[in-house]
């Protein structure tokens, strides 16, 4: 266990160092929820006797949550050290290491991604509350709601790193990461409702979005948060991301085994 | 130029040497912007209008706006990864050749692959014009054309002035994301939905505006002024500046090493 945090607290410490990339990223950040909450108020002002799935101040906080938390949420992330590995065969030293291939990684990718989220995350969460009504972030709906949703957004650090893992370790079998795995993140990113959220998706999408891993990374924290899920919802979609969590622990470490078995090292 | 059209050949040829590879980059670079035209699809299954623009007038503004931009990413690509040749130092090689700057970097990088990004631009295009009821004249071919290269040459300035960026900076293009993907995101929405001092940003500092607003409320018979239909002429004034501050980039220019 020990190498694994040391892994984890090397990358963390590595990617603190980049805070102009965390300066521009936090500027980034703002700039894009003003934008979508721009538009979602622009649709909502045009259609007020239309029925819409959630509140607007829900809506707001949802896209905001979604901006603070976007290193963490935000399925596309590819480690590019890895993915390059594999490519050219360097991955052969890895496995001389006697360490386990896949915590080591998921470790570093982990690491990376919570070091982004504590360089970025308190300045857009300030400047979101302290933005003036209908722009601004609201508070949670209550203090067991704001509890509820700090284990859920933990458990879906746990799980987007996770699918992350599958997601890199099927390049192993691909060998090209722009094809296949482009398709997957498309197809993750929309049903984690991290364009658009889910409620707002024709019936049928829906249906499918309620049956992939995905909703429990974006969709079901951020609602927990506004109260737009009650409590005894949010019990059971917890209970349910923590199952689907070990699931895809299992995929992915049968797979990088079947993997590493197989694997043909490219280059020489 | 004929060494541009020589340079689009080769990197075509080069391209093509690994087929399987082309034809799965080229799929999956079509699903890529899936994502964008589903938000927009979602939201007006459950909306019929946003500030008075219906679904086929938003597809339209992004289609042109995608259009313009894909149309760069390609073509112009040697400005838009500008700081791989300041930072690899191969920029010096161009300077000791005896033909134009701006057209060897051009020349440099062409990313064909990513040619189906303006398939599916076309598509949308002409699925959103089909629906449109425009009265078509002379006109308004004329605007919707200017609309299209307008917008090439939005983001074409773009890609400049971040490249002239790198002169100064050598890396560090973080910046580059938020004109390009936000205001891209901006964009594919009528600039005239947003609040005052967005648009006045969007009209007069980075002219987004007038590739996408004033003249799609002419093209949309919203306005009879003709001013509104040449408005995107605008646009290429934004080019003059851009390479303005590329020129004086390069008079900056000190060479990163070996």
């Amino acid at each position: 266990m020990k190498q694994y945090l040391s892994v984890f607290r090397i990358k963390f410490i590595n990617n603190l160092q980049y805070r102009a990339a965390a300066l521009a990223g936090i500027f980034t950040q703002v700039f894009f929820g003003l934008v979508f909450i721009m538009v979602y108020i622009a649709f909502y002002e045009s259609n007020t006797g239309a029925s819409t799935p959630m509140q607007l101040s829900q809506l707001i906080s949802y896209l905001w949550l979604n901006q603070i938390f976007f290193v963490i949420v935000y399925i596309w992330i590819k480690d590019e050290e890895l993915l390059s590995m594999i490519k050219n065969g360097n991955v052969a030293y890895e496995l001389c290491r006697p360490v386990n291939f896949y915590f080591k990684w998921y470790f570093t990718i982990y690491g990376t991604r919570l070091s982004s989220l504590l360089l970025r995350f308190l300045p857009v969460l300030v400047m979101a509350l302290l933005l003036p009504s209908p722009y601004n972030l609201s508070l949670p709906a209550s203090w067991l709601s704001l509890l509820l949703f700090i284990v859920s957004i933990f458990i879906a650090s746990l799980l987007v790193t996770a699918i992350s893992m599958i997601f890199h370790i099927i390049t192993f079998f691909t060998l090209d990461e722009r094809g296949v795995l482009t398709l997957l993140m498309v197809i993750g990113e929309i049903f984690e409702g991290g364009v658009i959220p889910i409620v707002f998706f024709p019936k049928f999408l829906q249906v499918i979005a309620y049956m992939l891993p995905f909703r429990y990374i974006c969709d079901i924290p951020f609602r927990i948060y506004s109260g737009n899920i009650n409590i005894a919802g949010s019990l059971i979609n917890i209970g349910l991301s923590i199952a689907w969590l070990i699931l895809c622990f299992g995929i992915g470490i049968i797979l990088s085994k079947r993997a590493l078995k197989k694997a043909v090292i490219q280059g020489g | 130029m004929k060494i541009y059209f020589e340079s689009i050949k080769m990197h075509l040829k080069s391209a093509l040497e690994y087929k399987k590879s082309f034809i799965i980059i080229f799929i999956s670079q079509f699903l890529v912007f899936f994502s964008y035209y589903f938000v927009i699809l979602a939201l007006f299954s459950k909306f019929d209008n946003i500030k008075g623009f219906t679904v086929y007038e938003v597809l339209l503004t992004f289609s042109i706006i995608q259009l313009g931009f894909s149309i760069d990413e390609i073509f112009v690509r040697g400005f838009d990864r500008f700081d791989d040749l300041i930072i690899t130092g191969n920029f010096d090689r161009l300077l000791v050749r005896p033909q134009s700057i701006i057209m060897q970097v051009l020349s440099s990088k062409i990313d064909i692959v990513k040619s189906s990004r303006i398939i599916q631009g076309i598509i949308i295009l002409i699925i959103a014009l089909i629906n449109l009821n425009i009265n078509w004249d002379i006109y308004k071919v004329i605007t919707l054309t200017l609309m299209i290269l307008s917008s090439i040459a939005i983001f074409f300035a773009i890609f400049v002035f971040m490249a002239s960026y790198c002169f100064i900076t050598v890396q560090g293009l973080e910046v580059r994301s938020l004109f390009t993907d936000g205001g891209k995101n901006m964009a594919k929405y009528p600039i005239g939905i947003f609040k005052k001092g967005f648009i006045f940003i969007f009209t007069f500092i980075i002219p987004y505006a007038f590739v996408n607003y004033y003249p799609l409320l002419y093209l949309l018979g919203r306005v009879d002024n003709k001013l509104y239909a040449f408005s995107p002429l605008v646009v290429f004034l934004f080019l003059i500046p851009a390479l303005l501050s590329f020129k004086l980039g390069m008079k900056k220019y000190a060479s990163t090493g070996s």
